[in-house]
């Protein structure tokens, strides 16, 4: 073996080591391809805070920051804003989630009644959502970039990175239509261009905070900071089930050859099931 | 002002149509109902409808000095009613004799956010979302 040889090997060497060194802070020797996680992927998973078990949120701060952190509206939109909470108060809430598609973000973030769930995987974060079988956002830790020119979905394409023990998100491709709700009867399509950071880690053993800073230059006339807070749940018995949103409009019946069918229930225009009469 | 008040009318319009597509159930305020009044009904559960994202009971039975007929409840989702109360989809059934408090829809229809079930053996159900606001519930309340 000659000394080009030699040093071609130690160079070659030294890259490999340097790559796997570097493991998911970096995307490995093949741009655009998901990597094949190491055994030490999955033991350095365990390095990871904990954040096992079912968070539900907490809907009385949801309540609160109506009244005390208003997002900065454009003029416009802040009376839209305005308007819907007044009809809200007088009993007739403006039906902006009554369709069965995602909430989306970042109304999911910021309004949702229901709990989730957080997995942690190679190169990858995932949160999975309680009564709605559309929740779910794919959270990539693995060191890529955005896609230059991504299809905009309900909950945008996610990339993240681990500051100590915060995770840190940037969102970006989140479909024009997803509402940016302040409450489940008041919010805005955002219109495009939305980009969202957030800073989540845990506070105290038991608590999720989420500080999420919005930016939405068609309806917001600057950034808009807020924390959202959730509760672990570690009993079983409040493990997430399956919960498909449409099953809800349906009734389990049979049809004239004996077969579980379902039958569609009347609903009015607020989301609930037409009263019997 | 008028401007912007033509703009939050038209805004709403839009975000109101749904291009002729049934409404479906999905997460929306429940201010129909009207939370300040609480009305008691005596009465027989018809039907349970324990799917996401509301559970309903259908009650037959009658309100004090009305006559007897059929109401419909609407809860919240089966994993927050589990969270609040130790509800599970076999906690009230189809027979069971109950007493139900709940906030009557506002628009005189026979429907009603229920609150509070009491059954026969004297357990009692809530369905309030914002009481579960600690953590690990179970072990720092105990079962129900």
């Amino acid at each position: 073996m000659g000394m080009v040889h030699q040093a071609l090997r130690a160079v070659l060497t030294g890259a490999v080591l340097i790559s796997s060194s570097l493991s998911y802070s970096q995307v490995g020797s093949k741009p655009g391809f998901n990597v094949t996680p190491s055994a030490k992927d999955w033991q350095d998973l365990a390095k990871l805070p904990d954040w096992s078990g079912i968070w539900n949120p907490k809907i009385t701060d949801q309540d609160q920051q109506v009244k005390t952190n208003m997002p900065p509206w454009k003029p416009e939109i802040a009376d839209i804003i305005k308007f819907q909470l007044a009809e809200e108060k007088a009993g007739r809430p403006t039906p902006l989630f009554v369709n069965c598609l995602p909430e989306g973000m970042p109304a999911w973030m910021l309004i949702s009644h229901n709990s989730m769930e957080v997995l942690f995987t190679p190169g990858r974060v995932t949160m999975l959502g309680e009564s709605d079988g559309n929740r779910l956002r794919r959270i990539y830790t693995d060191g890529r970039k955005h896609p230059v020119d991504p299809d905009p979905t309900f909950h945008g394409h996610s990339i993240g990175h681990w500051e100590g023990d915060t995770l840190v998100v940037d969102t970006v491709a989140i479909l024009p239509q997803a509402i940016f709700a302040v409450s489940e009867a008041a919010g805005v399509p955002h219109n495009g261009d939305i980009h969202i950071t957030e800073r989540i880690r845990l506070v105290g053993k038991d608590q999720l905070h989420d500080e999420l800073v919005i930016t939405a230059p068609h309806v917001l006339t600057k950034p808009w900071k807020t924390t959202r807070i959730s509760f672990r749940q570690r009993a079983q018995k409040f493990d997430i089930v399956e919960g498909v949103c449409l099953e809800g409009s349906f009734r389990p019946a049979k049809d004239a050859k004996g077969f579980d069918i379902y039958e569609p229930i009347p609903m009015d225009i607020g989301g609930n099931r037409t009263p019997p009469q | 002002m008028k401007q912007h008040n033509t703009s939050a009318a038209l805004a709403l319009s839009i975000l109101l149509s749904f291009g002729g597509l049934p409404v479906a159930q999905a997460h929306h305020s429940t201010t129909m109902f009207d939370h300040a009044q609480s009305v008691t009904i005596t009465g027989v559960i018809k039907e349970v409808q324990w799917t996401n994202p509301h559970v309903a009971v259908f009650i037959s039975g009658s309100i004090k000095g009305e006559e007897a007929s059929v109401w419909l409840m609407e809860m919240t989702s089966p994993g927050n009613l589990t969270r609040v109360s130790n509800w599970t989809r076999n906690s009230a059934k189809v027979g069971d004799k109950v007493v139900v408090a709940f906030s009557p829809l506002r628009n005189g229809k026979k429907g009603g956010a229920l609150k509070r079930m009491t059954l026969e053996d004297g357990r009692v159900l809530t369905t309030d979302i914002r009481a579960q606001e600690s953590a690990n519930l179970e072990e720092t309340q105990g079962a129900k």
